[in-house]
């Protein structure tokens, strides 16, 4: 969700990564453009230049660049599976990327956690016929990796092998999305560290904010309400037949969805591919039914205490799902409001006018149902209520009127231009293809994205600014120590407490 | 078990005599040209993608800083992103007295408040008054975060900087054709960069310290580990600086700083990507050719005095239990560096690693067990992070380290293992071929440290790491007179203890 960038400093590097694999803070992928049929970049229009700097290289003038980027293969094996595959003898090396149509959604309230777990223990715990052990030695003595996990709303697995290892790679691959072994043993060790992981969640305010917030926009029956991770009874309640049955149900050939790199022959791999998965047979799916999100916009101001001289701040309502007709304009408005950097409208009044916060930023998450578009900074104790009422001016005042010329031009070349970098390596080529089909987009989703950017006038902002954005019916969540804010949380309603579990 | 181990035998052998069978060679060809003024450019071919990914590394970080100015070195590289005399600013002939109105309000202000007199009260007032009129009238002029948005404009992504212990870095990729943009404005910023909005900013700062270190557990504790780690060199203080001393920051100190370090002669540039590099030496040329050699910056001279005896930290915080220890290593050049390399790789690199091994799947003790000690300039630390699984505690899990460690220094690790961290080592390297951001990052980091031929010596030497040198290592450095710990421990616990103690 945190799609912003900003200069970060460390102590050392290591520990971004650190941080980063301990606490399992996901990174996300922004969507950017594509342009298949010329390839190239365009002329970015400054649409008037400010400054002198600014004039100068507005002059400047580039050689086109031509590039057609490969377009992968996609085929339907007999048994249902979905291939993307793609031809890279640059270097030696082979990858798989995989999507299942499975989730957190799809497991009973009270049994959450249940699709996490299958997840993880699918991978931990072996096969029927390869011990834990057995299979790390395998595959880490030979730099290779396989790895599984679910989501809320999808399933994974990817494969990472050198070329000379591909036949192995395939075999134990194939291995553990067929015949996962669950061991009780297993499945104990992975509930005691989710329980741990519970134990230590209210730690950061970083891990409270999202998570309650979730509840606030949802009701309590709801899957998007939920933790995927799960909940202490919830968690003790699933069993290994519980786990056996999940992954019986979701982990079938016709339910996933491969992206194939690397170094190889598309025939010979495809041989080989039928060869790991041939006892792998097609079953029909009865996904349960998920209940719908009901939109609404219920004003609420709410407030969790810690311990803390920083407030964390977050406010939205209900927005869009990934294939609402309005995604593209959504798009170029998140990214005049607060999703483009420094110079979107929240970061630049809230961090660089006023220094109030190192990051300062909104989005639109939009998952299969109805998503959310909230504003979220971090600002000193002292500046709590005038951080939260500059954030929420700019977005009532991106409502008013129309988007200035130069903020669109800027929003729609820097898609258009940035688009090359969709295409950087051959696994996030067959990656993207792969999310694209899962998410239900249309398949020349990639050949028409440049023309969706390029169409959107600041009529389509100013339409979407009003149906989508609802500043006055806003739920506000800040966890911090009330007793130095600047001035009451009152100023924004009715403030409601939330006590922590 | 043993079957395994004959099988692996048996493959490592196969492996040992077609170690570099990948077709591939384990070395980059990093072209190298070093203009008049010194600026030291580095550039990679690699032609898949019309793309270039573009560094520029400036040899100055919080190890150059001194008590009073920690954190000058990442405050300054924030400072990077607002503009120059042509960029970020309507007319720079009419804010050049602005800044200057600035400067002295600034420091009228904080002469009146040295004073502490109540008519200094009202004084200050006004003074403050006087300035916020004074940044009225300058944002009028100023064009927001342009350099970024000129950026974006033309595609760029990645688009950030990083400021460490020893280097400051400053990161942006971009199509291809766009490398004469590039050159343009980061001459410029070399040139003609102007402090503005520098108080802002140094507000930002402070949030940004608040965010990631004061209400961080994690945070919290590695500056402790580090503070207490150091006694006499800068690895010991914050590379964000301590808040007091970002609060208190002068412009003017920053800028004697931005001379001192932000020169030709201390700067690299990097440039991988769909490139020809005569090209590229002509337009680095053009635009960086002008810019003046400076004096050679200080040399860092404090040397850490040997440790002693055992140091032990608490850090009280409300969150659950995090242990930390580090010991004191040598700098990158010092052959014992690689071994350590291949240890941390033994300790905690993947799942067969020993410490998830022992801690995390046998024990069942933590949730999380890492071991780092990657190079650096100076002499600095191995660490070890660990999270205890309840009702473990901090201390249980460090005996654990500890015995790993004892193994270390007595049993020698299997042929195996090594070949193991050995096939690892080359993929990896294999693998970092694929992307030209990931290797601009690489080229500078090794250079801002050593020299960007560290990457290409490496894998041989770090395969060449035997288990005697292993053994050797664990006994010199991992001592109990040697290391640092330090403990996160739950403040509130803590509290019902007390107040329990109280009761009673």
């Amino acid at each position: 969700m945190k799609t912003i960038k900003a200069e970060f400093s460390l102590r050392n590097l290591f520990v971004l990564i650190l941080i980063l694999s301990s606490l399992s803070i996901v990174q996300t992928k922004a969507l950017f453009a594509y342009d298949e049929h010329s390839g190239q970049t365009i002329e970015p229009v400054i649409t008037e230049p400010q400054s002198e700097g600014a004039r100068i290289v507005s002059k400047f003038k580039y050689k086109p660049i031509e590039f057609t980027p490969p377009k992968p293969e996609r085929l339907v094996l007999d048994n249902g599976m979905i291939l993307y595959l793609l031809e890279d003898y640059d270097l030696p090396v082979f990858r798989i990327t995989a999507s299942f149509r499975t989730g957190a959604v799809y497991e009973p309230k009270e049994k959450a956690g249940l699709a996490n777990l299958v997840g993880s223990v699918m991978r931990r715990g072996g096969t029927k016929t390869r011990t834990p052990e057995q299979m790390n030695e395998e595959l880490e003595f030979i730099a290779a990796s396989v790895e599984t996990q679910i989501g809320r709303e999808s399933g994974g697995a990817s494969l990472s092998t050198m070329k000379k290892d591909i036949d192995k790679g395939l075999e134990i691959f194939a291995d553990v999305l067929m015949n996962p072994a669950f061991p009780e043993v297993m499945i104990r060790k992975e509930k005691d560290e989710i329980l741990e992981e519970i134990r230590r969640e209210n730690d950061n305010p970083g891990q409270i904010i999202f998570r309650e917030f979730r509840k606030l926009l949802y009701k309590a029956d709801h899957p998007y309400s939920r933790k995927t991770v799960g909940y202490k009874d919830t968690i003790e309640k699933i069993t290994r037949e519980d786990m056996v049955a999940f992954h019986e149900k979701y982990f079938n050939p016709n339910n996933i969805i491969m992206g194939i790199s690397g170094d190889f022959d598309t025939q010979e791999i495809i041989k080989k591919i039928k060869t790991v998965f041939a006892k792998w047979e097609k079953v029909e799916i009865d996904f349960p039914k998920v209940l719908s999100v009901e939109k609404e916009f219920q004003k609420s101001t709410n407030y969790i205490y810690k311990d803390v001289n920083q407030a964390h701040v977050v406010f939205g309502h209900h927005g869009i799902h990934r294939l609402s007709k309005d995604y593209f304009p959504i798009k170029i408005l998140s990214f005049i409001l607060g999703s483009g950097g420094f110079t979107s409208r929240i970061p630049s009044k809230v961090r660089s006018d006023e220094g109030l916060a190192y990051s300062a930023y909104s989005g639109f998450h939009t998952p299969r149902d109805i998503g959310f578009f909230f504003v979220s900074c971090q600002t000193k104790s002292e500046s709590t209520v005038k951080a939260i009422s500059l954030a929420l001016d700019e977005v009532r005042k991106i409502r008013e009127g129309y988007v200035d010329d130069d903020e669109l031009e800027l929003a729609k070349d820097t898609f258009i231009n940035q688009f090359i970098f969709q295409f950087t390596s051959s696994a996030s080529i067959v990656g993207q293809m792969v999310e694209i089909e899962y998410e239900g987009l249309p398949l020349d989703y990639l050949e028409t994205y440049v023309d969706n950017i390029k169409v959107i006038t600041r009529e389509d902002i100013a339409r979407v600014a009003k149906e989508y954005l609802h500043p006055d019916k806003i739920k506000l969540l800040v966890i911090g120590d009330m007793k130095q804010f600047d001035k009451p949380l009152t100023e924004f309603g009715e403030v409601n407490t939330i006590e922590l579990d | 078990m043993k079957i395994l181990r004959v099988r692996f035998l048996l493959i490592s052998i196969i492996l040992f005599f077609c170690a570099t069978a990948y077709g591939q060679k384990l070395k980059l060809d990093v072209r190298e040209h070093t203009l008049d003024n010194g600026i030291k450019l580095l550039m990679l071919e690699k032609h898949d993608v019309p793309i270039v990914s573009l560094r520029i590394v400036y040899k100055v970080g919080s190890v150059n800083e001194h008590p009073g100015i920690t954190g000058a070195s990442h405050l300054f590289e924030h400072m990077m992103f607002k503009g120059t005399e042509i960029f970020g600013i309507k007319d720079y002939e009419s804010e050049k007295p602005l800044l200057e109105m600035e400067d002295e309000l600034v420091s009228g202000i904080a002469v009146e408040k040295a004073k502490g007199t109540d008519t200094g009260k009202e004084k200050i007032k006004q003074l403050e008054e006087e300035l916020e009129e004074v940044w009225r009238k300058q944002k009028e002029l100023i064009v927001k975060d342009e350099m970024w948005s000129i950026y974006l404009k033309n595609g760029a992504t990645g688009l950030n900087a990083s400021t460490g212990n020893d280097a400051t870095y400053y990161y942006c990729n971009l199509p291809a054709n766009k490398l004469e943009l590039w050159a343009f404005m980061e001459s410029d910023r070399m040139k003609n960069l102007v402090l503005r909005e520098f108080y802002s900013e140094r507000d930002v700062v402070m949030e940004e310290r608040r965010l990631r270190t004061e209400n961080s557990p994690f945070g919290l504790l590695i500056e402790q580990l580090n503070a207490a780690t150091f006694t006499a060199h800068p690895y010991g203080w914050p590379v964000i600086g301590w808040m007091s001393d970002i609060a208190n920051m002068k412009k003017a100190e920053v800028a004697k700083y931005f001379q001192q370090y932000y020169s030709p002669n201390n700067a690299v540039i990097v440039v991988v990507g769909d490139i020809n590099p005569d090209e590229v030496i002509k337009l680095i040329e053009k635009y960086f050719g002008d810019i003046q050699r400076q004096p050679p910056p200080p040399e860092v001279t404090t040397v850490e005095p040997e440790q002693r005896g055992e140091r032990r930290v608490y850090v009280e915080y409300d969150a659950n239990p995090v242990l930390s220890i580090a010991y004191h290593k040598p700098e990158v050049g010092h052959p014992d560096q690689y071994v350590f390399d291949v240890i941390s790789a033994i300790l905690s690199n993947g799942r067969t690693s020993r410490l998830y091994k022992s801690l995390i799947e046998e024990k069942r003790i933590a949730v999380m067990a890492h071991a780092y000690g990657g190079p650096s300039k100076y002499a600095d630390s191995f660490i070890f992070f660990c999270s205890p699984r309840h009702p473990n505690t901090a201390e249980d899990v460090e005996e654990a380290i500890y015995e790993e460690l004892e193994k270390l220094k007595t049993t020698p690790v299997t042929a195996s293992e090594l070949q193991k961290i050995k096939n690892q080592l080359e993929a990896s390297f294999i693998r970092s071929l694929e992307s030209a951001s990931g290797l601009a990052s690489e080229i500078s980091s090794y250079e801002a440290i050593s020299g960007w031929r560290y990457i290409n010596t490496l894998v041989e030497k770090t395969i060449a790491v035997t288990p005697e040198d292993i053994m050797r290592v664990a006994n010199k450095y991992f001592t109990k007179t040697n290391r640092t710990v330090a403990i996160l421990v739950n403040k509130n616990e803590g509290k019902e203890l007390t107040d329990e103690n109280n009761k009673s």
